[in-house]
């Protein structure tokens, strides 16, 4: 502990052990015992509590009898705690009796505070950091603290409850660890008395009738077998495992939810040989017995083991496919099997939940596609993957709730009746479709994909987000629609599909919903992006009115619009997809374009399309934009000279990345030497240095980087000073290296950059010749610059000092200045 | 979910709520209809791109127009100050918050949203910053009322908070100034221009740090107003941006504002001032007098440190702290009377400036906490959003003064409210006209006694004969016949003693117990089948239930929880 710190202690303990002061900020004492618990793993508690003695005496003073605030005494148990995980000063401790009397019958867990939940928190925390050795095991014995968390299990405050839950298991887990002789043994009756009455204690409320104790049961059972993985878990299952498997026999199961965790956990359990405790019989019979609603997530979770028997995996996948079995038999044409479960007659069960109400019914069918969605990517999903049915229940749920599906059977018309404009469902089938992509699907499937994606994007019914997944969707079909093999182009097929596409998409970014003009926007660049090379494309495009539309909205009232505009723009004007004005005052569109930029740049009043502005130059100087290339330096100098005027703090950010890209393509970076690699035009030879610099300097590129480094904004400073000293290792490098020279300009500019570091940043540098700045950066400390902004803006205000005054300054204030919010 | 905030105070996972609580291992959005959000204040919205966009909630999320037009303002600034400034990874990007805005449903005061079939909210005005909202949920006959932050006093920019008398089961109401009853606002507006003029007087230099859109307009109203009428000439400046933003989004929901400044709005637009105009960095250093609002209003990163750094030093100068700061910024620290701080490179600068504090915060104190109290009606009301000593105060008089139980459960503590909901029963008229041939007439003001068999399926419910639901769930009727054998030992004849024994029983055993011995099915008095409530969540799994069951006007016996239970149907015919 710092000197500093040390001192200040002894008055803070006054200030916390004095009822009358109470605490202002409630996340003082946490950050405090925050700081103790960084000292205490650096070094030794004991140590710390006999260098500052008040520490022990506050925690002695909590115990009086006073109207002490139920947080410091729950600081105080928690502190203690921290302190007594170390072996040593738990001794320590014990011998002052402090521990019994804070933690036993006679602390504040028989007394009023205890009605306070952060007071039972605090206990429990307390004991949870206390219980690292075998002598706080006979302690906890002692006080008889086991039957006190037993009963916490079901607390009011959920946090409590759950603290309760997760204590009960790190003793179990630490009394099975056993004493330095060595672990129990593996029969249950040989293990330790605690481990004992835990096991009993969960048995009993197994056993038990009331489902909350039937949960707290299982919720300890399932932390231990995640967490713990020695041999004794095995035993312990193999003890539970009939009274888990009783609870199937009860109707309704109880805690459904937490059984199948309970299974689940057990099943990962890389300590427990699954074959032997059958648990396969018990998952099997789980899946049988819970109703589909609460079945499917074990069913994904079983499916989604390593191993496991095959039986087992299609009984799961079963499961989880009914709900769409149902949808794809109620909805179908004809009589037949609907070719995604062969099997229908254990269907009538999910058919019952599906059919009668709509809450259920939406609620099985989200479930379900989820599932589904997450199983897809999975290496062990279930082979064959039945790609077809699925693609078709897809199709049909997004026809259902849209209104188009036309079912014969009166199951079909009442699952219309049921999802008819449901959103909760669209966006879930259209996640699940969009994921469907990833495999292929027969071509008339495929068809009725693209068909009902264009419904959905032309229905005015659609909600933006249902509209936004619909856009997503699209373009993941659009990347796996079948193509040349080695060939990145769009298809026949998709390629009309796009000039139905572009009027839709036309029409939507004319929306009067923002987001839906932003989501339009987002679909045109990731297209373009795409395939902006290639003819097809480019010619139903520049034949469609979406670029021209796309370049009014860099006007549009919406910010976010307009930065996804300039973006949009951006990427269309890479590709030569910028359209030529029609109007004769714009004479060259690529032109009008930078200058639309640039005036976007300076003076939109919002940060996001001047954010975007930037990364669109930063990108086209990259690239070698045609624009860029005319006159990069004019570009350049340009850009700069607004950027560093913005007050947004992150395009000034961008323009040093801008001003990076210039200087290694000025100065030329490491290049690779593929004879095919297309050399950028401006790139030119390393030395000599000073006449490398010379356009570095003519774009007053040190002006702007200078100014940064003494910006007010600690990410800019850094970006800055990342550059200068990129720079000065190429000065290092470089054989142009001389004697520092110093020179009356020399000495001006640094005078000036000392004002510039003072605040002062009005007076400009001016022309800055090559040698000068050479000279400069020789003679700044940059890296030691580099180090202060590492650190975080407030490191001192972070620091334990700046805490501890900060909690004693608050002292005696409080009344004065009523803490509100805003 | 009602509100998704963070913490300030924090800079790790403490700063939001930890949703493992909700579901472990689940989908958020099974478990949640959807979120509302009552205003754009980030201890009510802080979290919500991390909820949405990190955590995976993909439902909706509800808020008023200029809530969901100023969220992402305040969130942006937050984030730009968290992750770039200050380094902190795990948290949300720029992308992240308009992928979240995205999903916002946005809302009009008193217009009724249907959520899903069951689920409705309503928002209702609530003061306290532009776009703030109360809001009713609605399910079936019960309903909340969730106030969020308000404020039932009008201001220079803002109206009260105006609410239905909606008589909901429960009110969920915030509690700031749970013990407050705050001093005349216009003392509170006098002292503060009194302290800016004086200061501006002496030569000073006045900084407000303020929040980018807020408390700020309606301290930039009183000063422009104070300044025209002074004719003060010490030039006012505000955030760059930010006063053009500000004017923007007052200017599109000028309905928001109070009346006044709607009604005045053709003529003069309150929101473009004459005084106030955009600062640049340049202007701290100019010589004279000036007032300068900047942000962050904390004093912990920006614009304001860098002024207050500035001006430290100069005892003419002031700072006005106009809200509450965490510890751990500059704000915290002058605000509790440091005045040599540690900087940066064991730097220390010392504050000779003025610090004042003056809460302009709008929050609702404890009389006009009563008041909507007693304007909605509620059977009973839960503080939140305050603290424990000042809630319990509060909590006494809302008991005591209104007769309403109040509750104040610490964070993460459930309460379990009583409600007694009315859930519509048909009656077959095979039932009624029997009840008809007894010769009693209904009578529409008294309340009768029926007896039959409830039938619940598809969120039905129909009270029949018991012959009937025999008859439609096609089940055959159980006849119970109860035998018992007793040994007497009389010394009589066995004729004399049965006789005997037949007399004593008529005169002694209850009429149920012959009817028992006579006929199956024997019916009792009229209980309800069952005072216990159904454990566990609002959407129970449906289970076969049919319970025999007086319709009984008894409040809170019926166990039922409104429509969202759904019940297919089975028999079970119980003696009394």
């Amino acid at each position: 502990m710092d000197p500093e710190c040390s001192q200040l202690l002894p008055a803070l303990c006054a200030v916390l052990a004095d009822p009358r002061q109470p605490m202002a900020d409630d996340t003082c004492l946490e950050k405090l015992l925050d700081w103790f618990k960084t000292i205490t793993e650096a070094g030794s508690s004991l140590l710390l509590l006999q260098e500052n003695p008040c520490l022990v005496e506050l925690l002695c003073h909590v115990l009086k009898p006073q109207d002490l605030s139920s947080r410091v005494l729950s600081f105080s148990l928690r502190l203690t705690g921290v302190f007594a995980a170390q072996e040593d000063c738990f001794q320590y401790l014990q011998q002052g009796e402090l521990l019994p009397r804070l933690f036993g019958e006679a602390g504040p867990l028989g007394g009023a505070a205890w009605t306070a939940p952060t007071v039972r928190s605090g206990w429990i925390q307390g004991l949870r950091s206390l219980a690292q050795h075998p002598s706080a095991l006979h302690f906890l014995a002692d006080c008889g603290a086991v039957d006190t968390i037993f009963s916490l299990q079901g607390d009011s405050s959920l946090f409590v409850a759950s603290a309760a839950g997760q204590l009960l298991v790190h003793i179990l887990s630490l009394s099975m660890r056993g004493p330095a002789e060595g672990p129990p043994g593996l029969q249950a009756d040989d293990w330790p008395a605690c481990a004992q009455k835990i096991v009993g204690h969960i048995e009993e409320s197994l056993r038990s009738t009331a489902a909350p104790q039937i949960t707290q049961a299982l919720n300890v059972l399932t932390t231990t077998f995640g967490h713990c993985h020695d041999p004794w878990t095995q035993v312990l299952w193999v003890q539970l495992h009939p009274l888990v498997a009783a609870l199937l026999e009860k109707d309704p199961v109880p805690a459904a939810h937490s059984l199948v965790d309970l299974l689940l956990s057990v099943a990962r359990s890389p300590g427990l040989s699954s074959s032997s405790c059958g648990l396969w019989e018990t998952l099997a019979q789980t899946l049988s017995h819970l109703s589909p609603t609460q079945a499917g997530l074990l069913a994904l979770g079983i499916l989604k083991l390593q191993d496991c028997p095959q039986a087992l995996r299609a009984q799961a996948f079963a499961v989880l496919l009914q709900p769409l079995a149902c949808v794809l038999k109620a909805t179908a044409q004809g009589p037949g099997p609907s070719g995604l479960l062969d099997s229908t007659s254990a269907d009538s069960v999910t058919a019952d939940i599906l059919l009668p109400s709509k809450a259920a019914c939406v609620g099985l069918l989200c479930r379900t596609l989820a599932h589904l969605e997450l199983l897809l990517p999975l290496p062990q999903r279930p082979c064959p993957w039945p790609q077809a049915p699925l693609l078709g229940a897809a199709v049909t749920l997004l026809q259902l709730c849209g209104g188009s599906g036309s079912p014969a059977s009166d199951e079909g018309r009442q699952l219309c009746t049921l999802l008819l404009g449901c959103v909760r469902v669209q966006r879930a089938a259209l996640d699940f479709l969009g994921t469907l992509s990833q495999e292929t699907g027969p071509p008339e499937l495929v068809t009725q994909v693209f068909a009902v994606l264009l419904e959905y994007l032309r229905s005015p019914d659609s909600s933006p987000t249902v509209l936004k997944k619909a856009f997503q969707a699209t373009f993941r079909w659009l990347l796996s629609s079948p193509r040349t093999p080695g060939c990145s182009d769009l298809d026949s097929h998709a390629l009309l599909f796009l000039r139905e596409l572009l009027p839709v998409l036309q029409k939507r970014l004319c929306s009067p919903c923002w987001e839906v003009r932003d989501s339009g926007l987002e679909f045109l660049t990731q297209m373009t992006r795409r395939w902006g090379g290639q003819a097809g494309f480019r010619h139903a495009l520049l034949a469609s009115e979406v670029p021209r539309l796309t370049e009014q909205l860099l006007r549009d009232p919406e910010s976010y619009v307009r930065a996804s505009a300039v973006t949009a723009m951006g990427q269309l004007s890479s590709q030569g997809l910028c359209v030529p004005p029609a109007s004769p005052e714009h004479p060259g569109g690529q032109q009008s374009l930078l200058g639309e930029l640039l005036h976007i740049l300076s003076t939109d009043s919002e940060g996001f399309p001047r954010r975007a502005v930037m990364q669109v130059f930063t990108q086209w100087l990259r690239d070698s934009h045609a624009d860029v290339v005319g006159d990069t330096e004019q570009f350049v100098a340009g850009v700069l000279q607004v950027a560093g005027q913005d007050l947004d703090w992150e395009v000034r950010a961008q323009g040093l990345e801008l001003a990076l890209v210039f200087l290694e393509q000025t100065l030329g970076p490491p290049r690779s030497h593929c004879p095919y690699a297309v050399t950028p035009p401006v790139a030119a030879p390393a030395s000599p240095l000073t006449q490398a610099l010379q356009p570095l300097c003519r774009v007053r590129l040190f002006e702007f980087a200078f100014r940064a480094l003494f910006d007010c904004d600690r990410p800019v400073a850094q970006k800055s000073c990342d550059l200068l000293l990129l720079l000065r290792a190429k000065m290092a490098s470089s054989s142009s290296l001389q004697e520092p020279r110093s020179s009356p300009d020399v000495a001006s500019v640094e005078a000036a950059l000392q004002r510039w570091r003072a605040g002062d940043q009005a007076q400009p540098l001016g022309d800055l010749e090559p040698e000068v700045v050479l000279a400069v950066l020789r003679s700044m400390d940059l890296e030691g610059l580099r180090g202060a902004l590492a650190e975080s803006s407030d490191h001192v205000e972070k620091s334990p000092q700046s805490l501890l005054q900060d909690m004693l300054a608050t002292v005696g204030i409080l009344g004065e200045n009523e803490a509100d919010c805003y | 979910m009602l509100d998704c905030g963070m913490h300030m105070g924090f800079n790790d996972d403490r700063r939001f709520p930890d949703f493992s609580y909700i579901t472990r291992s689940g989908r958020l959005t099974d478990f949640l209809d959807c979120v509302i959000i009552s205003h754009f204040h980030l201890d009510h919205c802080g979290a919500l791109p991390y909820f949405s966009e990190m955590v995976g909630y993909d439902g909706p999320i509800y808020m008023t127009h200029p809530t969901q037009a100023i969220c992402p303002i305040l969130l942006e600034d937050y984030r730009k100050i968290a992750v770039d400034k200050k380094g902190e990874a795990n948290f949300f990007t720029s992308q992240m918050i308009k992928d979240c805005m995205k999903k916002v449903v946005a809302v009009h005061l008193h217009q009724t949203v249907q959520v899903d079939d069951e689920l409705e909210i309503k928002a209702y005005y609530a003061g306290h910053v532009l776009g703030a909202a109360m809001f009713q949920i609605k399910v079936g006959s019960e309903s909340v009322v969730y106030t969020g932050d308000y404020n039932m006093t009008p201001d220079r920019h803002l109206g009260a908070a105006w609410i239905d008398r909606c008589r909901p089961n429960l009110l969920i109401t915030e509690s700031t100034y749970a013990t407050t009853i705050r001093d005349s606002k216009r003392c509170r507006e006098r002292d503060f221009l009194k302290k800016v003029h004086e200061a501006v007087e002496r030569g000073g230099k006045v900084l407000i740090p303020v929040f980018a859109l807020g408390r700020a307009q309606e301290l930039c109203i009183l000063l422009e107003t104070f300044w025209e009428r002074m004719n003060l000439k010490a030039p006012i400046y505000f955030s760059t941006g930010l006063t053009e933003k500000a004017n923007h989004y007052y200017k599109l929901f000028i309905t928001w504002t109070n009346q006044k400044i709607r009604k005045t709005f053709v003529q003069r637009n309150m929101f473009e001032f004459k005084h106030i105009k955009a600062f640049d960095r340049a202007f701290a250093d100019n010589p004279g007098p000036m007032v300068v609002f900047a942000t962050p209003g904390m004093l912990h990163a920006g614009q304001s440190l860098q002024i207050f750094r500035k001006w430290a030093g100069n005892e003419k100068n002031m700072v006005i702290m106009p809200g509450y700061c965490v510890q751990g910024t500059v704000g915290h620290k002058i605000l509790s009377g440091q005045r040599k701080l540690e900087m940066e490179g064991r730097q220390v600068l010392e504050v000779k400036m003025q610090v004042e504090y003056m809460s302009f915060s709008a929050h609702a104190d404890a009389k006009g906490i009563m008041q909507l109290v007693g304007q909605v009606e509620p059977e009973g009301v839960l503080l939140v959003h305050g603290e424990a000593k000042k809630m319990e105060f509060l909590k006494q008089k809302i008991e005591q003064e209104l007769r309403v139980s109040c509750y104040m459960p610490a964070n993460g503590e459930t309460v379990t409210l009583p409600t007694s909901p009315s859930i519509p029963v048909g009656i077959s008229l095979g039932l009624l006209k029997r009840e008809m041939a007894q010769g009693l007439l209904p009578d529409a003001k008294k309340p009768r006694l029926l007896h039959g068999t409830l039938i619940m399926k598809d969120s039905n419910f129909r009270l029949v004969s018991s012959e009937q639901a025999l008859k439609e769930l096609g089940l055959a009727e159980h006849q119970l016949r109860f035998t018992c054998r007793v040994h007497l030992h009389d010394p009589r004849k066995e004729q004399e003693t049965a006789l005997r024994v037949y007399s004593h029983l008529k005169r002694w055993a209850p009429r149920s117990f012959w009817l028992g011995l006579g006929r199956s099915g024997a019916r009792g008095g009229s209980h309800c089948a069952s005072r216990q409530r159904p454990q566990g969540p609002l959407r129970a799994a449906p289970s076969r239930w049919v319970r025999d069951c007086g319709v009984h006007p008894h409040p809170g016996c019926c166990p039922l929880r409104g429509p969202r239970h759904q019940g297919a149907a089975g028999v079970l015919d119980l003696p009394g």
